[in-house]
């Protein structure tokens, strides 16, 4: 009989927490043999937003966009060593949107079983608990979410991998 | 990221002192330098200038919101100003500015740039939050206020 975890997601967003999230993918995706994805979202909806209220110029939104697609790609080519350093295969994408929203697409589209997500940052006021794209898509998914945390330790059981 | 990661009582000034839309941009840009955020006030003006060139980013409302991306900072930095007076600062609606949050990024961090803007414009949108900072006296009294 199959085991409860066959299709891993993980999320990236260039943080420190969210690469700790794909080294503990990768230690448990190897450890299972399930099947690992990783996916990072370019915010176009916040870019969009920053437009609409003025904030931003035309210019500007385009600058930004190519930045954050220059970052997607930095850090999914990032995601993508960690897997194969360990031999574990991974499949990568990119999607433009809402964080929450791309996230809860691709986990039904891909028929995910757990989601992985780094270190939320720390609850300073309701807003935070309000506006926390992550927290948000880890509500909604339908599947179980695990969120990796102490660094050094996940670090280390990855540096350990065959 | 959270806006209060960036929102310290040394990164804020109530009342500003400036009466004219450049010498406010130096105003809070010397604050940044006081707080010691920043240590090249001339680029930074530079290219917080070139931006305003560009179009004011008074956004109406009494509300202004000047940033830029560049080299002469390492991480997100934020500066909030008050002016009850207000400020002629070029808006779309004409009218005064009074309250300014200057957002400076490095170019490496456009991601977390665009979730500040993000949260303060957000903020903005509260009618209840703005009429509470623009009555706020004292520094100390607005970061409290970001930390309901």
């Amino acid at each position: 009989m199959a085991g409860p975890i066959q299709n891993i997601l993980v999320y990236i967003d260039g943080s420190e927490e969210s690469v700790t999230a794909a080294e503990y993918a990768v230690c448990l995706a190897k450890s299972t043999g399930a099947e690992l994805s990783a996916l990072y979202v370019v915010n176009t909806r916040a870019l969009n937003d920053l437009v609409k209220s003025r904030i931003f110029i035309a210019s500007e939104e385009q600058e930004y966009q190519e930045d954050l697609e220059n970052d997607a790609q930095k850090y999914l080519d990032h995601v993508k060593e960690l897997a194969h350093k360990k031999a574990q295969p991974i499949e990568l994408y990119q999607k433009n949107g809402a964080i929450h929203s791309e996230i809860k697409h691709l986990v039904e589209d891909l028929d995910i079983d757990l989601l992985i997500i780094g270190e939320l940052s720390k609850i300073q006021s309701r807003r935070d608990e309000f506006y926390n794209e992550v927290e948000r898509a880890m509500r909604s998914v339908p599947c179980s979410v695990l969120i990796a945390k102490d660094e050094d330790l996940v670090w280390s059981h990855y540096e350990s991998l065959a | 990221m959270s806006i209060l990661d960036l929102v310290t009582e040394d990164c804020i000034k109530v009342p500003l002192e400036s009466t004219r839309k450049n010498d406010l941009l130096h105003e809070m840009i010397d604050l940044l330098k006081e707080a010691g955020k920043i240590s090249d006030p001339d680029a930074i003006y530079q290219v917080v200038r070139a931006r305003e060139d560009q179009g004011s980013t008074g956004l109406g409302e009494g509300i202004a919101i000047p940033h830029a991306k560049t080299d002469a900072v390492t991480d997100i930095t934020l500066a909030i100003g008050i002016s009850p007076q207000g400020i002629d600062f070029e808006s779309l609606d004409g009218e005064d500015a009074k309250v300014f949050f200057m957002i400076l990024a490095p170019p490496d961090k456009s991601g977390l740039h665009i979730e500040a803007l993000s949260e303060v414009a957000r903020l903005t949108r509260s009618a209840a939050f703005m009429r509470t900072l623009i009555h706020s006296e004292t520094p100390a009294e607005v970061v409290e206020l970001f930390q309901e």
